[in-house]
């Protein structure tokens, strides 16, 4: 009993005399990142070299914060909305800026950004034509496919009729094996038909396909390059939604196809990115659609011991409208509550810089370069050509995806298309409310 | 019959602990056998996980994660027992607040206390307690409340109103009574209750996340800071790491004080 | 009994819990009164515009909220009752070995240890067809695996899910209830020659009524307002199928930044339940009074 009470008091005692502990002191701009991966890595890296520059004033010097990625936004939100003045300079995507740019400072980055980085990809951080942000990042979205399985699929000359009477049968058009870069989604479809165990016993693996198909908002942006490639659009010029679309429709009755067929696990209405490379590096998928920043890992001998070797990239598959691949930037912006916004804005302005974007570059970030500047990278990250390459020649932005709604308009789809590939609901149900819900949130 | 006790006790120990045991196994795996080998028999067990969360300091620090989660839980939950133990004491034995007081702060339980969010929020930033250990501990304790006060409210009221009547009749103070009489009696209640707020407020992500950004922030919150990858993937050895970490203490807080829990020292205390 | 001083007493001893209640939540009750009757934006948070009861409407009009009401009634009444009747279970049939043995209630215990949030992670990788333990042994053994979280199975899996982590809860609960009955009591009744089920029924669970109507009614809450494992392992999926009402007011209010609709569903919720509490002491009283008089 005593020692109990002992130790009770003891802890009571801790708890007092440390609670009030002051905590380290902060710098004096604070800039508020994206946790985990490539983006904090390259931020770090940036930063020191910021502070180590001659010219960086003490008193201007940046220090790095993190939030919690689950929750990163809700948590924003909450923190500018009350008008926090914990950070100077948070992170931005280009679907969240609506959202957040009344808690926002433009910034004027100068001319020579746009020599950096190239119109179209400041664009991506811009709301209503104020530049908010300096792009860091630029998220798209890579097919990746099985090298060993596509070649010996096209060097066999037996699997050809299976491969034609599979998709006869599933998609009502006889095709043949075609190389992953000439792919339709058609093609694509065919293929991950015939590699699927349900569909074709003698499949060398379980599953022709990994679809992220769980309610969340990210999983509508990896899904919408295939209605895109039909001509979808979430509206009109005139600002009519136009979601109710033969080419939405199109593209979410394949996804179901797919899906019934089996050709993608059965959990697939649960997944979303870890999952895909889950099942990615476990060898039994022969494609997916996954986001760029996956190739580190999915092709990386030490953490895809089955399949890095073999695992290859192309860009999407191409619609009668030609291929499409979703883009998003990744940002840094001004919090308008900033205590600190002339040493902020110079960070920022920096940041935009040819040097910092290759300093960010090296360190593993991602962003999107100017032709000119990429060259200059290209030994240490082949990867980046093929970035800006995608983006150039395939990106593209929906109609009213960088407006104040924009997350809460992927939120209404997510939860829409998924009941349909669920089964929940019809599809022309799940269409309507989509129609129904975007018109509102719209207007 | 002790041998069928036994055996239920290793199934139900088994079925309900295998998360956990997943997870143990899982945090000495590496990435690449984490993608290769999916069954419960680590290959080639490695330590590389432990040792990346207990030596990234530099990045994210979990000592501090930690630290700023124990003292919160501790307010949390022991804030909670001091004020609820002479509520339910006059709860049960006068009647006062019986009708309203009780049923409002167990329907607290109810709410989800998202929508106080951003009141709470307003009201910390405005008095400074935004961002303290202090003021997440207080937050706790509201969220402890309803819990508490049911589980003192009957613990009281099994109580035999004869041992108590006694002592008032001495005129003995209320807070003598409750602590010579009521506390040791109800002992197990109260022990039992400590652990559940403990526990629930060590596991409490949503104002951890709202209402910390730097000093305070609790091991739920700043556990994903570990194991994010890129692009919102997961690095599943280095979660399983975390997670096992931090569900260290109150586990040993648990194996401390589960020996309050057995024998039948409360009929020892009624007789006395 | 109840004289004056000691109800004066009884108040005073109210005081601290009252205080702290007022302190804490009366600014953000106010505030939320305000915006369940306001429409309200994270940008117009600080200048809600009044438009009556509205939002109520909106909520009440709104089939999502009802199927996230009947998604947590049912999982709330199911796991609940799944869970005391397991806890109950195992708290008499293993209490001679964990009376002995202390060290097995750390064991049962272990299971609550860890974060809901964390559990709902860690089951993404449990049950993942390929790099989850559970389906590779499935299919080791039996040849196939079920699809755990698809439309059909979502919510029996979620089920298993809460049941396995919080079944500790209800144990921990009425173990205490158990041991704390007088073994005087229990030698009494031996002594007439009464046979372990007889004492069960007739005197141990009669005298831990009131414990399994709490563990009962604190379950069926925490089960009613599930957010964490569920929104981690399957995003209120497959389909909207597993929306609780929990979620439905987080995404109202955080996803769709409705702030007004979000807190006027919590304040249904709240007199809802407050109306059950009410009728149900009343009830009991009533009850009370009628035994007294009879």
């Amino acid at each position: 009993m005593n020692r109990l009470h002992n130790l009770l008091y003891a802890g009571v005692a801790a708890v007092i005399s440390f609670a009030a502990l002051p905590g380290i002191a902060s710098a004096e701009v604070t800039v508020l990142g994206w946790p985990g991966g490539s983006e904090e890595t390259a931020l770090r890296a940036a930063v020191e070299s910021y502070n180590a520059l001659p010219g960086t004033p003490a008193e201007d010097k940046v220090g790095l914060l993190f939030f919690n990625r689950d929750g990163f936004y809700d948590k924003l939100q909450a923190d500018l909305a009350a008008g926090s003045d914990a950070f100077d300079i948070n992170v931005i995507a280009t679907y969240s800026i609506g959202r957040y740019a009344p808690f926002m400072e433009p910034v004027d980055l100068g001319a020579d950004a746009e020599k950096v980085f190239g119109k179209p990809i400041l664009e991506t951080m811009q709301f209503e034509g104020k530049q908010y942000g300096v792009p860091t990042d630029l998220s798209l979205h890579f097919m990746y496919y099985r090298k060993d399985l596509i070649d010996a699929l096209m060097a066999d000359q037996g699997a050809k009729a299976k491969y034609a009477e599979i998709s006869q049968k599933y998609l009502g058009k006889t095709l043949e094996p075609k190389a992953p870069d000439e792919w339709t989604w058609d093609d694509w479809a065919a293929t991950a038909l015939y590699f699927t165990k349900s569909v074709n016993p003698d499949s060398p693996v379980r599953y022709g396909t990994v679809l992220q198909m769980k309610n969340l908002l990210f999983n509508m942006m990896v899904f919408q390059s295939l209605p895109r490639a039909y001509g979808a659009n979430w509206a009109d010029e005139s600002g009519k939604v136009t979601v109710d679309s033969p080419a939405y429709r199109a593209g979410l009755e394949l996804y179901k196809k797919l899906y019934d067929a089996g050709a993608t696990p059965k959990d697939s209405l649960s997944y979303e990115y870890p999952e895909t490379n889950a099942a990615w590096v476990s060898g039994q998928v022969a494609t997916a659609l996954q986001w760029n920043a996956a190739a580190s890992e999915l092709m990386n001998p030490e953490k895809a011991p089955a399949v890095a070797e073999d695992t290859a990239i192309v860009a999407p598959p191409a619609g009668p409208e030609g291929r499409k691949d979703h883009i998003h930037g990744l940002g840094l912006g001004l919090n308008k509550n900033s205590k600190h916004k002339e040493g902020a804005v110079r960070f920022l302005k920096w940041l935009a810089t040819e040097d910092a974007a290759l300093t960010y570059a090296k360190a593993g970030g991602s962003p999107a370069l100017a032709p000119s500047v990429v060259e200059k990278i290209a030994v240490d990250r082949p990867d980046l050509v093929k970035l800006g390459q995608f983006a150039g020649s395939y990106g593209y932005v929906m109609r009213g995806a960088t407006s104040a709604k924009a997350l809460s308009i992927y939120e209404v789809q997510a939860k829409e298309f998924t009941a349909y590939w669920a089964g929940q609901k019809s599809l022309d149900a799940a269409l309507s409310a989509a129609s129904q819900s975007m018109t509102d949130l719209l207007k | 019959m002790n041998i069928l006790r036994w055996l239920v006790f290793g199934i139900a120990a088994i079925a309900m602990n295998f998360p956990v045991i997943v997870t143990l196994i899982t945090s000495f795996k590496s990435a690449k056998e984490i993608a290769m080998n999916p069954g419960l028999i680590v290959q080639a067990p490695t330590f590389a996980n432990y040792a990346r969360v207990l030596t990234d300091t530099s990045r994210f620090n979990i000592y501090a994660y930690l630290f700023n989660s124990t003292v919160a839980a501790f307010i949390g939950s022991f804030l909670a027992l001091l004020l609820t133990l002479p509520a339910a004491y006059a709860i049960v034995r006068t009647g006062v607040g019986k009708k309203h007081l009780l049923p409002v702060v167990a329907n607290l339980r109810a709410v989800p206390l998202v929508v106080f969010a951003i009141p709470l929020y307003m009201m910390f930033q405005f008095v400074g307690l935004l961002d303290t250990r202090i003021g997440l501990g207080l937050i706790l304790t509201i969220v402890n409340l309803p819990l508490s006060l049911m589980m003192m409210v009957n613990a009281i009221s099994d109580i035999p109103g004869e041992i108590d009547e006694a002592a008032r009749m001495d005129r003995a103070s209320a807070f003598v009574i409750l602590r010579r009489i009521v506390g040791p009696v109800i002992r197990p209640a109260i022990v039992t209750a400590f652990i559940f707020g403990f526990i629930t407020a060590w596991n409490e992500y949503l104002f951890g996340l709202m209402l910390t950004t730097r000093q305070a922030v609790p091991i739920t919150v700043g556990s994903s800071f570990f194991f994010s990858a890129s692009g919102g993937g997961v690095q599943w050895g280095i979660a399983s790491a975390v997670m096992v970490l931090g569900a260290m203490p109150p586990a040993i807080l648990g194996c401390l004080i589960y020996r309050q829990l057995t024998g039948s020292m409360t009929a020892g205390a009624v007789k006395g | 009994m109840r004289t004056i001083p000691q109800q004066r007493e009884g108040r005073l001893l109210l005081v601290p819990l009252v205080t702290f209640l007022l302190v804490f939540l009366s600014f953000p009750a106010l505030v939320d009164i305000v915006y369940a009757l306001s429409d309200v934006t994270f940008q117009t948070m600080r200048a809600p515009e009044l438009v009556g009861l509205r939002n109520f409407g909106t909520v009440l009009a709104d089939p999502e909220f009802w199927s996230a009401c009947w998604f947590s009634l049912r999982f709330g009444g199911l796991t609940a009752f799944i869970e005391c009747a397991l806890g109950l279970a195992l708290a008499i049939f293993l209490s001679p070995i964990v009376c002995r043995y202390g060290w097995t209630i750390a064991i049962l215990m272990l299971p609550m240890m860890v974060a809901p949030s964390m559990v709902g992670l860690m089951y993404r990788l449990v049950l993942h067809e390929f790099a989850g333990p559970l389906p590779y042994y499935l299919t080791l053994w039996s040849g196939t695996s079920p699809a755990f979280l698809d439309a059909g199975h979502a919510f029996w899996t979620l089920v298993v899910v809460e049941v396995l982590q919080w079944t500790p809860f209800a144990f921990l609960l009425f173990h205490v209830a158990y041991i704390s009955i007088s073994s005087e009591i229990r030698e009494a009744a031996a002594m007439d020659k009464a046979g372990a089920w007889r004492i069960l029924w007739r005197i141990e669970l009669p005298m831990m009524k009131a414990t399994i109507a709490i563990a009962l009614g604190i379950r069926f809450i925490d089960g009613f307002r599930v957010f964490d494992n569920v929104f981690t392992l399957t995003g209120a999926g497959a389909g909207g199928s597993t929306t609780s009402l929990s979620i439905y007011i987080y995404q109202s209010f955080f996803k769709g930044g409705q702030i007004g609709q979000a807190v006027a569903a919590s304040a249904l919720l709240f007199f809802t339940s407050l109306i059950v509490l009410y009728a149900g002491g009343m009830l009991k009283s009533y009850r009370e009074r009628r035994r007294v008089a009879a």
